[in-house]
């Protein structure tokens, strides 16, 4: 059968219409893109999603805040304790309360490690895509490392929920710990193991630099968030413009390139892994004593002990597991630094248990316009490295 | 600027146009009637001192349980990158005919969530070069986030309910 019976190249006009998705390997979760092509230029890129929408915040007006939190872990599946920490920060505002310190240390532990986790993943399906095959299977390898560590602290693997509203789900153990340490001293060589694959490989320079392309202006334009818009020059990073979680008691340097391209994004990305070792180091060193969680009884479950003797603790085991946290009327919206950039939920509350609207704000989501304008101008073997490099996870796209 | 300093500006440079202002937990909020939006927008992202250049997100909510008029909210953030603070601008929409002006000339980034508006919301964006569904299959009818539409399950066949015939259920509402 000829192109032109297939439908796909009409006789009247140049360009060709190819359609690209929803099930194609590099486009990470079922995206779909249709390109007007001119042989093989793209001239332009029309986005199509909605392929995995699930409703998650219609579902979430409908349960209590308790129970959003693992909805939470299925928005962005790659960094669930980032999600789970925006949500908890949000929450948390309303409610007024104070988090030990301890437990913002936890929080900064395990958001770093899902961070590292989840440009292992971007580093390695990245690489794949654009013909590398070998990295792929590394960073898998140490990423199995770090989902080993989230199995011992939570008992899952990917979708943790280990951050809760008003602390963590449980105190950092012996074992953790100490393979935290372990993987802090085995990863260094690890990510100087990639970079040794890639970062002078003359067919990666070919295949990513000048190629993808935004300017300062564009990317700020475009709401590109995280690394993909620190890779253009904006030196613009929540952990140090808007601290939350004690951010700002760590060392830490946030990468900033200015050409904007895909090697540049991948070489943000790359030191940002050595950046994230480096404050889980810190936070390892002055792990401070004291509660995980707060010991406010109106979020909090009292201590398992105390419900044998304290006639109130009874009462408020009793109406935290049966009704749940109540939180104030209001809304509000607290952003953090994902792994891809800018999440953050905006919860409104009508002062009972059950939130009344909670809003995603999905840095994937806010890329895809931007991602698609990317691409017009390129050759379509550069399409693939272009949504690579913003690094979609559909979840939190068709939420 | 902190907060205050940003709502005393806001209230000084554009009187007129603002309906009111707040500072719920330490966040500059103002309240912003649609057809003042885009000269307000405007003034935040050149104002020098402002400099709100990055939108961060565009959300609509549906204050019907609320009995509140009007009934629909679209709440825009904003960021300045150069001078690192924050405000949030909250517009009021009528149930009758609901719709806002654009903001996506001024920043691109406001054509996916405003899209959204509409497809979840059914809420008009005027001048939006795309007023069509984005996440929900193009031959929809309603809007999923309204307070009004209901919480639906679909009953899924398996193999131990083969007889099944599939059909929606509404589901309970929550336990408050």
């Amino acid at each position: 059968m000829s192109v032109t019976e297939q439908g796909l190249l009409e006789r009247d006009k140049d360009t060709m219409t190819l359609n690209m998705g929803p099930q194609h390997p590099s486009t990470h979760g079922v995206f779909r893109v249709i390109l007007e092509m001119d042989g093989e230029v793209v001239k332009t890129a029309e986005p199509e999603i909605g392929y995995l929408h699930t409703g998650i915040e219609k579902t979430c007006e409908n349960k209590r805040y308790v129970h959003v939190i693992p909805m939470t872990d299925r928005l962005d599946y790659l960094n669930p304790p980032g999600n789970n920490l925006a949500f908890c920060l949000s929450t948390e505002k309303l409610l007024g309360i104070e988090i030990p310190e301890r437990a913002n240390a936890l929080r900064v532990i395990m958001c770093e490690l899902s961070r590292i986790a989840s440009h292992l993943v971007w580093l390695g399906t990245h690489a794949l895509d654009i013909g590398a095959m070998t990295v792929f299977l590394y960073c898998w390898r140490e990423r199995e490392m770090i989902l080993d560590l989230n199995e011992e602290i939570s008992g899952v693997r990917m979708m943790t929920s280990y951050i809760r509203v008003g602390g963590v789900a449980k105190d950092a153990t012996r074992p953790w710990l100490d393979g935290i340490r372990d993987f802090l001293d085995y990863f260094p060589a690890k990510v100087d193991e990639y970079e040794r694959l890639l970062t002078r490989n003359p067919i990666w320079l070919d295949r990513t630099e000048n190629i993808g392309v935004f300017t300062r202006e564009e990317a700020i334009n475009w709401s590109l968030s995280g690394p993909a818009l620190r890779a253009s020059g904006v030196n613009w990073d929540i952990r140090k413009s808007q601290p939350y979680s004690g951010y700002d008691n760590y060392n830490f340097d946030v990468p900033v390139l200015t050409n904007g391209d895909i090697y540049d994004r991948y070489r943000v990305r790359v030191e940002e892994m050595r950046q994230s070792r480096a404050i889980i180091k810190q936070a390892m060193e002055k792990l401070p004593g004291g509660d995980y969680k707060t010991q406010d009884n109106k979020v909090s479950l009292p201590a398992r002990e105390t419900l044998h003797t304290s006639m109130e603790a009874l009462i408020h085991h009793f109406k935290l597991v049966s009704e749940g946290i109540s939180v104030p009327k209001g809304e509000t919206y607290v952003p953090i630094e994902g792994a891809r950039g800018e999440v953050g939920f905006y919860i409104v509350s009508d002062g009972t248990n059950v939130p009344y609207r909670v809003k995603l704000r999905a840095p994937s989501f806010m890329a895809i316009p931007g991602m698609c304008k990317m691409m017009e101008g390129c050759y379509i073997a550069d399409v693939v490295g272009i949504i690579g490099s913003i690094d979609i996870v559909m979840g939190e796209v068709d939420r | 600027m902190t907060s205050e300093e940003i709502v005393e500006k806001v209230k000084a440079g554009l009187a007129d146009a603002i309906l009111d202002t707040a500072l719920p937990q330490g966040d500059a909020v103002i309240f912003v009637a649609p057809d003042c939006l885009q000269k307000v927008m405007a003034f935040l992202k050149d104002d020098p001192s402002l400099k709100f250049d990055y939108l961060s997100d565009v959300r609509g909510v549906d204050y019907l349980n609320e009995e509140r008029d009007p009934r629909f909210e679209a709440v825009y953030q904003l960021y300045s990158i150069d001078h690192l603070h924050s405000i949030r601008v909250r517009v009021g929409i009528d149930e009758e005919n609901p719709s806002v002006p654009t903001v996506s000339k001024l920043w691109k980034g406001a054509l996916y969530p405003e899209q959204e508006l509409f497809d979840m919301f059914g809420i008009h964006v005027e001048g939006h070069p795309k007023n069509e569904r984005l996440i929900m299959p193009k031959e929809w009818t309603g809007y999923p986030l309204r307070k009004d539409y209901p919480l639906t399950t679909e009953t899924v066949t398996f193999s131990h309910n083969r007889d099944f015939k599939s059909e929606l259920v509404k589901s309970k509402p929550p336990t408050r």
